[in-house]
C-alpha cells in the first residue's frame, strides 16, 4: 500500500486515481452494457467535480491560511464573486435543470410564439371560419414562463438544455486545449534546442490559420456532431496557452530552485512535474478561465450559422431560429442572447479575479 | 578539469585545468573574484553545467575512485543530494515558491532514502532544529515567502544535509546574507565539519569569510589555480601576487590602514585568454617570461603551490 502510494506520489493521487478508475469503469459499463442510462455530460461533471475536490478544495481545506489569503484577495473583486456565483448557478442548472423542465424538443403548434409570462404579444391567427387573418393579443402563461418558439417548444427548457451544451463545450474543449498547451509549452521550453524550435514553429503555423475558418472547415469535413465540435475547438485552441506556458517555463527554468533541485538528485521528469508545472499552473488556470467564454461563443457561432450539432438544443441554435422572427417574437432571440452575454461576462469576471488573486505583483 | 562554455562570441574557458583533492572532514575553500570560475568548478563536479552552452571538455572527477564524468545520468542522480550535496548562493530563489519548506526538505529524503512520509517528516523536523530554525514543527508548513533570507538559507542547508552527504559544496552560501546571519551560518558549517566529519567545498569571493573555517585554500584566477595551500600558508606567507592583492583588499581590525588597496584593472575576458600568465596584465611584478608561457604550479613547500614565475 505504501509502495503504491509512493508510485502515485502520495495518498491523495492514489485515491484520486482509484476513484477515477471507478468512474471510468461505471461509465464503460453504462456505455457498453446498459445502453447509456446517464448522459456523458453527467460523467464529465463527476470527473470535473473529483478534480476540483481533490486538487482544489482539499488543498484549500487543509491549508486554511492560504485559503483565507486567496479568498480575501478574490473577495475584493466583487464582480469576480458575482461571476463565480453565477457560474455555480449555471452548473446547477446544467446538472439538475433538465430533470425539472419540459422536453425541449417537444413541438406544440397550438402554443407557438407564446411570450414570456407577464408579457403579451400580438399574434396573427388565420381564422378558419371567416378565412381572414385576425390579430389577437396573446398573454404569456406560467406554463411556459419564458415563452415558446416558432414551433411551440418551451423556451425555458431549451435554454436549460443550452446551458448544459455550452458548459460542456466550454469546459471540455478548454480542458483539451489547456492540456495540450501545457504539455507542449513545458516540454518545448524545458528541452529547448531543436525540439523547442520545431514545436514553436508548429504553434506559429497553427496561429496563422484563422481559428474560426479552420473550425468551420473541420466541422464541414467531419460532420456536425457535438463531440467533434468539442474536439475541433480543443485541438485548435491550444496555441495561446502553449506560448504562455513556454515563456513562463523559460523564465522558471533559469531560477535557482531548479538547479538546486537537480543538485539534490531530482530527475527531469520530477523537475517538470513537481517544479515546473505547479509553478505555471496559476497562469494556466487564469488563461483557462479566460478562454472558456471564447469557446462558448465559438460553439454558439457555429450553431448560429448552421454548422452546429442539429440534434442538440444549444443557445446558438435557438438564436438562429429566433432571428427570423425578431420583429414579432423578440424573446426567442433575446433570451439565449442574454444567457450567452451573462455567461461570457461571468467567466471573464471570474478570470480577472483569479488572475489578480494569483498574481503577487498586482495589488488590489 | 576543464569546463568550457561555447558561446556565440567564442569559447569561454571558465575552468581551465583546475585540479584539487578534497579529504574527508576537510574544509577546502575556493577563493577568487567574480567570474574567475569558482561556481563553474563547483557545478562541474556534479555535472550541473547547462549544456548548451557549457561542456566539460576534459579531465576527470573522481569520487571514491569513480569517475563522475563517465557515470551514467542515473548514477549521477543517486549521488547528487545523497552523497554530494550543494548549497547555492541566493536563498531567495533556491526554494520552490509553491511548496512548503517542509516538503522541500523532505524531497531528497524521500528520493534517496526511500522513507515514507512520516519518518521523512520526522527527519526533516530534526534537521530543521539542527540548523537552528526555531518552532520547526509549525514552520515546516510555511511557504518560502514567509521566511527571511537567513532562514531560507538554513532550509537549503537542511535540505542539503538531509541524506547525510559526505561532501557538501557550498557556493557562496553567505554572500546574500547580512553579517550577523553570516556568522551564524558559518557556525553551522563549522559544527558540521566537527560533528559529522563532513568534507566541505566552500566557495567565496571573500577571504575574510574563509579565515574561520578553511583548512586549505585554493585561490583561483581566470579559471586557473593561482595559489593553493593550507589556510596558514595563504594567510601568513602568501606567494602569488594575486593573493597579495586579495589580502590587501581586506579590512583588518589590528592594523590601521589609510586606504584599502584594490587590485588595479579588471578580470580578463576568458574568451581567448592571453598566452602566458593570465594575471600578467594586472600584475605589478611582471617579468619578460610572464606573457610567453603559462606558468606551471611551482611547489613552495609541501602542499603550498603558486603558479607564478617568481618561484621558478
Amino acid at each position: 500500500m505504501k509502495r503504491l502510494s509512493n508510485i502515485f506520489g502520495g495518498r491523495r493521487n492514489l485515491t484520486f486515481s482509484g476513484l477515477l478508475f471507478f468512474l471510468l469503469s461505471i461509465f464503460l459499463l453504462d456505455w457498453l452494457v446498459f445502453e447509456r442510462i446517464l448522459e456523458p455530460f453527467v460523467y464529465f461533471c463527476l470527473f470535473f467535480a473529483l478534480l476540483i475536490i481533490f486538487y482544489g478544495i482539499y488543498p484549500l481545506y487543509t491549508n486554511r491560511r492560504l485559503t483565507r489569503y486567496y479568498w480575501d484577495r478574490t473577495k475584493k473583486h466583487r464582480l469576480a464573486v458575482i461571476g463565480l456565483a453565477f457560474i455555480i448557478f449555471l452548473v446547477a442548472v446544467a446538472l439538475f435543470g433538465p430533470l425539472l423542465t419540459q422536453d425541449p424538443t417537444k413541438v406544440d403548434f397550438k402554443n407557438k410564439y407564446l411570450p414570456p409570462a407577464g408579457f403579451s404579444a400580438e399574434q396573427s391567427l388565420y381564422d378558419r371560419n371567416t378565412g381572414q387573418l385576425i390579430t389577437t393579443e396573446t398573454p404569456g402563461t406560467w406554463f411556459h414562463p419564458l415563452g415558446t418558439d416558432d414551433k411551440g417548444r418551451d423556451m425555458l427548457a431549451m435554454l436549460v438544455s443550452g446551458t448544459r451544451i455550452s458548459l460542456q463545450v466550454g469546459l471540455m474543449a478548454t480542458l483539451i486545449a489547456i492540456f495540450i498547451g501545457l504539455i507542449l509549452g513545458v516540454v518545448s521550453a524545458y528541452l529547448g534546442g531543436w525540439v523547442d524550435n520545431a514545436l514553436m514553429r508548429f504553434t506559429d503555423i497553427m496561429m496563422t490559420f484563422p481559428f474560426f475558418l479552420l473550425l468551420v472547415f473541420i466541422v464541414f469535413i467531419f460532420g456536425p456532431s457535438l463531440w467533434f465540435i468539442i474536439l475541433a475547438i480543443g485541438l485548435t485552441g491550444w496555441t495561446g496557452a502553449a506560448r504562455l506556458v513556454r515563456s513562463e517555463t523559460l523564465s522558471l527554468r533559469t531560477r535557482d530552485f531548479i538547479m538546486a533541485s537537480k543538485s539534490l538528485g531530482a530527475s527531469d521528469r520530477r523537475i517538470v512535474f513537481r517544479h515546473l508545472i505547479p509553478n505555471v499552473l496559476s497562469s494556466v488556470i487564469v488563461i483557462a478561465t479566460l478562454s472558456i467564454p471564447g469557446v462558448i461563443l465559438a460553439e454558439a457561432a457555429l450553431s448560429f450559422i448552421g454548422l452546429g450539432d442539429p440534434t442538440v438544443t444549444s443557445w446558438g441554435l435557438v438564436l438562429h431560429a429566433g432571428q427570423r422572427s425578431l420583429d414579432t417574437a423578440w424573446w426567442i432571440a433575446v433570451e439565449p442572447g442574454i444567457m450567452l452575454f451573462l455567461t461570457v461576462l461571468a467567466f471573464n469576471f471570474l478570470g480577472d479575479g483569479i488572475r489578480d488573486a494569483f498574481d503577487p505583483r498586482s495589488q488590489i | 578539469m576543464k569546463a568550457y562554455f561555447f558561446t556565440r562570441l567564442g569559447v569561454v574557458k571558465a575552468v581551465d585545468g583546475v585540479s584539487f583533492g578534497l579529504r574527508k572532514g576537510e574544509c577546502l575553500c575556493l577563493v577568487g573574484e567574480s567570474g574567475c570560475g569558482k561556481t563553474a568548478t563547483a557545478l562541474s563536479i556534479l555535472r550541473l553545467i547547462d549544456s548548451p552552452p557549457g561542456r566539460i571538455v576534459g579531465g576527470e572527477i573522481r569520487y571514491h575512485g569513480e569517475d563522475l564524468l563517465r557515470s551514467p545520468a542515473s548514477r549521477l542522480r543517486q549521488i547528487r543530494g545523497n552523497r554530494i550535496a550543494m548549497i547555492f548562493q541566493d536563498p531567495q530563489s533556491s526554494l520552490n515558491p509553491v511548496f512548503t519548506v517542509g516538503d522541500q526538505i523532505m524531497e531528497p529524503i524521500r528520493l534517496h532514502l526511500k522513507l515514507g512520509k512520516r519518518p521523512a517528516r520526522e527527519r526533516a523536523l530534526s534537521l530543521m532544529k539542527q540548523v537552528g530554525i526555531p518552532q520547526a514543527k509549525e514552520r515546516m508548513k510555511y511557504y518560502p515567502h514567509q521566511f527571511s533570507g537567513g532562514m531560507k538559507q538554513r532550509v537549503m542547508i537542511a535540505a542539503a544535509l538531509s541524506c547525510d552527504p559526505e561532501i557538501l559544496i557550498a557556493d557562496e552560501p553567505t554572500t546574500a546574507l547580512d553579517t550577523t546571519i553570516k556568522a551564524q551560518i558559518l557556525d553551522i558549517f563549522r559544527d558540521l565539519k566537527r560533528e559529522r566529519n563532513m568534507s566541505i567545498l566552500f566557495i567565496t569571493h571573500d577571504l575574510g569569510t574563509v579565515a574561520g573555517i578553511a583548512d586549505r585554500i585554493i585561490v583561483m584566477y581566470g579559471g586557473r589555480v593561482a595559489e593553493a595551500g593550507s589556510a596558514l600558508d595563504i594567510f601568513d606567507q602568501p606567494k602569488h601576487p594575486y593573493t597579495w592583492g586579495l589580502l590587501n583588499c581586506l579590512p583588518t581590525v589590528s592594523e590601521r590602514r589609510e586606504k584599502l588597496s584594490p587590485i588595479p584593472g579588471t578580470i580578463p575576458s576568458l574568451i581567448d585568454p592571453p598566452e602566458g600568465c593570465i594575471f600578467y596584465p594586472r600584475c605589478q611584478w611582471r617579468m619578460p617570461v610572464c606573457p610567453q608561457k603559462r606558468p606551471e604550479e611551482f611547489v613552495i613547500s609541501g602542499e603550498h603551490i603558486a603558479a607564478c614565475y617568481l618561484y621558478a
